[in-house]
């Protein structure tokens, strides 16, 4: 049986270019999980449904369980490893403000959860209740209610909103 | 008190494992992965109910990459497994009973060529019709799904007190009623897997998320037939649990095909598998008759409760007993009459979930204090403090029980509650189309803690000086996140004065830690604290002894703190409190990226090793050290032998001296008011704000607390509106998250304030009680309050059927009870 062809995939994944030898029909949580050993990635529901899985695609939030390596060659992606503060290594505000909230309780949920606030954030930096809502409602959480959740967005958005602003002013 | 982040000021602790969790560098078990490793998967039973004909596995054998397929006739020892009662076989041998029965194990060297292996199995059977009720299981000359019968229960349970038929006959008013509660899935976000490696000494390491990882080493020493020291069982962090990970799941089939091929092998269940064959809350009709005088005051309960507990036993017993002793609430009833049974059916199987019964007691008993005030005109909150226990009545089996004030706090405390004061007068707003209803609901609850009388409950815990100089307490409890190890941190900071750098914790490890029981029945917080204060003493009697000789001090002007022994008075100002990020946010930005910096490194260097929580603490920001103390704790831990610093104890849960199995002894009390609003077109239900009132002692975690009686309240929530396993003829209808709808952020209740009530009477030797349940058990009577009191439909079944609440609007809403 001749070897299937176009088997190479590349993409930038946390802002390292990725080149692997893989069937293009592999999920990108497997991609992510198995062969590049990001487990930060979880797998709940592999059905689209759960948002553990959720990465970033180009800026993105997207379920990795529902896309194949293929429909995101050449992509830019971003997963809970590629998330940090201003310098590698320490906490991104979103992160920070989890820890400090009680956003999480056994965790499995929170690295979607993160990333899902970080797409969330960038579209509106200072969300309301209800954007808040309609960005998180494709991630489950079972163990805290979502109360932590909230108040942790809340404190994320308040924290991004003032790094910010001094960007811009160190900037200006 | 009312619980919240700026009420606890200096005890909102940050969690040791927060940093590792938000940064997904912390290793789940499921995470874990060796080079060699390969991959298992069980074949489960194509039917609910049929006798196997034949197995052939030679096929699977011959596929390429294929290590081992397995059978019951490869199972060493016993081919049984189960907490209680072991009837659960590893490999159905003749027969299978639902439809996550296992029949075969494959590990190959990729999960997609365990598949295939699975499908080359060819199995040969006799399908039988599946005893897909209760019903159908106790019918006359209905087949027996076990020897062990008579017929197919598995357990009967009775409360009798005074004369019930005699006293009916004298009241003036009797509600009967009917409730069905659900069949609720635990959905943990992290299914069921991990990885089982086996090492060059012959030995077994499980690394498997589970409650009790004893009782797993024990159980998995008797099917593979093995002395249980060959087995070591690593079994915390673990992503949710809720008492659907107490019992084995995929352990027994990991182990057996990495004993087999002596390879790791890796499992982890989709999540159709894990809804398949995983535990569910016990789906339970339960009939009530109660009557009462004129004056509005209960003189009998008639109750009878029937429990489809599935295919096996598991917790099905002691969840039936758990159910019968709180089917009569708080309540102070002379004449009383309970009969419970638990059946097997070939439907999936039940078994433990937090609350353990008393969710599905606590709505029927609560729905009808609530119809009878109805009949009574009076209000509701007030026909149940006309008929509250007294405190010191004894408890709901007539056993002694602790005395607290408990009760009667709560319902105060509710009482005064503004959501609950809505009630008088309903809140209507003019604003809300016509169709959209609002009511106001609350219910009432005492839940017991501990496996209660007859059962064997161990606690114990061992508290030393590690040769870092470290203060390490290890315990057999687990992290399945609800905040266990903070809560150890918090209560040792607060016994030593130490900080929290200067602790290891240790757990989830039977190498490694002494039995001191499971994380279950809301036991674990009370178990740690009474061990602690058994162990502090001779602890730091030692401590103080050895640095008195060490500095020429005497010991009474010595005392434990940060990194080591000080001279009393001498304490620096803030240590006497867990350190908070409150003090963390005052140091400057520069300093706080510091200590985010060493947060991370610890987490990445954490998660390769992954093995336990011990050094979790290392995660936490180190507090800048003080340095005037007069011998640190390593210096200390040099003196002397090393295990002359270490301390064990031993002790049972505290249990009710009567004999009264089930029974418990110590027990924690909620009050929960609910506003709804009930969309009339749609029957749509709307959970608007909440008040939970919770008598657990004093708050040692409050992020812990809050969190545990938020997750729990939405969790009911979900038992309330939303969740149920569908099964039908004995198959799951609803197999994934996509239908079986658990809440999402947009369905929760954003106002949900949690009141602590902390008092306990004085001299009070049990301490602080665990909240792990008692979040979850009485909501979903406060909800159906609320939606009677909007729409005049008394609701007997959850989860709330929406055609129920559907009007056409020119029709007025009908009082009574829908007949569904
Ligand atoms: S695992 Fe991808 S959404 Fe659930
Ligand atoms: S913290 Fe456990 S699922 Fe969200």
């Amino acid at each position: 049986m001749s070897k299937p062809l176009e088997n190479h995939w590349t993409a930038v994944v946390n802002g390292e270019q990725k080149h692997l030898e893989i069937a293009q029909t592999t999920r990108l949580v497997d991609v992510l999980r198995t062969h590049l050993q990001l487990t930060g990635t979880k797998v709940s529901c592999e059905v689209g449904r759960c948002g553990a899985c959720m990465v970033l695609i180009d800026g993105e939030p997207v379920n990795s369980c529902l896309v194949m390596a293929y429909q995101c060659e050449g992509s830019d992606i971003t997963t809970i490893e590629g998330l940090h503060g201003e310098e590698k290594g320490t906490l991104h505000p979103i992160q920070q403000a989890f820890v400090e909230e009680g956003g999480f309780q056994c965790g499995y949920c929170t690295p979607g959860m993160v990333i899902s606030t970080k797409a969330l954030l960038d579209a509106h930096p200072e969300p309301s209740q209800d954007q808040i809502e309609t960005g998180l409602c494709g991630n489950l959480c079972r163990c805290t209610g979502y109360g932590g959740i909230i108040r942790a967005v809340r404190k994320a958005g308040e924290r991004c909103a003032l790094t910010e602003t001094s960007t811009e002013e160190t900037v200006s | 008190m009312l619980l919240n982040r700026k009420q606890s000021g200096k005890r909102w602790h940050l969690r040791p494992d927060g940093a590792p969790k938000v940064t997904g560098q912390l290793q789940y078990l499921t995470d874990m992965t060796l080079p060699d490793m390969i991959h298992g998967r069980v074949l489960r039973s194509e039917y609910p109910y049929a006798r196997l004909l034949s197995i052939d596995t030679s096929e699977a054998e011959a596929l390429e990459g294929v290590y081992a397929v397995l059978t019951s006739k490869d199972v060493p020892g016993l081919n049984r497994f189960g907490i209680a009662t072991p009837d659960q076989p590893v490999f159905c041998e003749d027969i299978v009973r639902y439809v996550g029965d296992a029949i075969a194990a494959v590990a190959a060297d990729s999960p997609e060529r365990a598949a295939l292996a699975l499908d080359a199995i060819r199995v040969v059977y006799e399908e039988l019709t599946p005893l897909n009720s209760t019903d159908a299981a106790l019918a006359p000359g209905a087949p027996e799904l076990h020897e062990h019968g008579p017929g197919n229960v598995l357990h009967r349970t009775e409360i009798k007190r005074g004369d019930a038929e005699q006293a009916f006959a004298t009241c003036d008013h009797i509600v009967t009623e009917t409730y069905y509660t659900p069949r609720q899935m635990h959905a943990y976000m992290e299914t069921e897997g991990g990885l089982f490696v086996p090492d060059e000494e012959g030995r077994l390491n499980v690394y498997a998320a589970t409650q009790h990882g004893y009782k797993d080493r024990m159980q998995l020493a008797r099917i593979i037939g093995c002395p249980e020291e060959d087995i070591r069982v690593v079994s915390s962090p673990i992503g949710g649990s809720f008492g659907g990970k107490d019992e084995l799941n995929v352990q027994p089939y990991g182990a057996l095909l990495a004993l087999r091929c002596g390879r790791p092998v890796k499992m982890h269940n989709s999540r159709k598998e894990s809804v398949r064959a995983g535990l569910k809350r016990h789906p339970m009709k339960i009939e009530m008759q109660t009557g009462m005088s004129r004056e509005g005051i209960i003189h009998a309960h008639r109750v009878r409760i029937t429990a489809d507990t599935g295919a096996y036993a598991t917790l099905g017993a002691p969840v039936l007993n758990f159910c019968t002793e709180h089917c009569l609430g708080p309540y102070a009833i002379p004449n009383v009459d309970v009969e419970g049974v638990s059946v097997y059916t070939n439907n999936g199987v039940s078994g433990e979930f937090r609350g353990f019964g008393g969710n599905q007691a606590i709505f029927g008993m609560e729905g009808q204090m609530d119809r009878l005030a109805e009949i009574m005109n009076m209000d509701p909150w007030e026909f149940r403090r006309r008929n509250m226990r007294e405190k010191n009545d004894p408890g709901p089996l007539n056993q002694r029980i602790l005395v607290t004030d408990g009760l009667s706090q709560v319902w105060e405390a509710l009482d005064r509650s503004e959501l609950w004061q809505k009630h008088q007068s309903p809140p209507a707003d003019p604003a809300l189309p016509p169709w959209i209803k609002r009511g106001v609901g609350a219910a009432i609850a005492m839940h017991g803690a501990g496996l209660g009388y007859g059962i064997p409950d161990p606690a114990g815990g061992r508290l030393s000086l590690n040769n870092e100089g470290k203060i390490e307490v290890a315990f057999s409890y687990e992290e399945f996140g609800q905040g266990l190890v903070a809560t150890l941190e918090i209560m040792l900071c607060d016994l030593f004065q130490c900080s929290t750098s200067d602790l290891s914790i240790i757990i989830g490890d039977t190498d490694r830690v002494p039995h001191s029981g499971s994380s279950t029945a809301s036991r674990s917080t009370t178990m740690a604290w009474m061990a602690l204060q058994r162990l502090q003493t001779p602890f730091r009697s030692r401590a103080l002894a050895v640095a008195s000789e060490m500095s020429d001090i005497p010991a009474d002007e010595l005392v434990t703190g940060p990194g080591g022994i000080w001279r009393k008075g001498q304490l620096p100002a803030d240590t006497s409190e867990v350190e908070t990020d409150v003090q963390k946010t005052g140091k400057s930005e520069k300093a706080e990226r510091t200590e985010v910096a060493e947060i991370v490194a610890g987490g990445t260097e954490s998660a390769q090793i992954a093995e336990s929580y011990s050094g979790v603490s290392q995660y936490q920001a180190k507090l800048e050290a003080p340095s005037d103390f007069v011998v640190s704790y390593a210096e200390l831990a040099m003196q002397g032998e090393a295990d002359e610093w270490i301390f064990d104890t031993k002790f049972d849960y505290p249990t009710t001296p009567d004999n009264v199995v089930g029974g418990h002894y110590l027990y924690t009390y909620a009050a929960v008011a609910a506003e709804v609003e009930v969309n009339t077109l749609t029957g749509e239900t709307k959970l608007l704000d909440t008040r939970h009132v919770v008598a657990a002692g004093p708050v040692i975690n409050p992020m812990g607390y809050i969190g545990q009686i938020e997750g729990g309240s939405v969790m009911a929530l979900g038992f309330t509106l939303t969740e149920d396993a569908v099964m039908q003829d004995s198959r799951y209808v609803t197999t994934n998250l996509d239908t079986y709808l658990i809440p999402t952020i947009r369905d929760i209740h954003t106002n949900l304030e949690v009141e602590a009530i902390e008092d306990l009477p004085e001299g009070d030797s049990f301490g602080p009680r665990g909240i792990g349940e008692i979040g979850s058990v009485a909501l979903a009577p406060a909800i159906t309050a609320a939606i009677h009191q909007a729409t005049g439909v008394r609701v007997n079944r959850l989860p709330v059927q929406r055609e129920q609440l559907v009007r056409p609007l020119n029709v007025p809403l009908q009082e009574g009870v829908s007949p569904s």
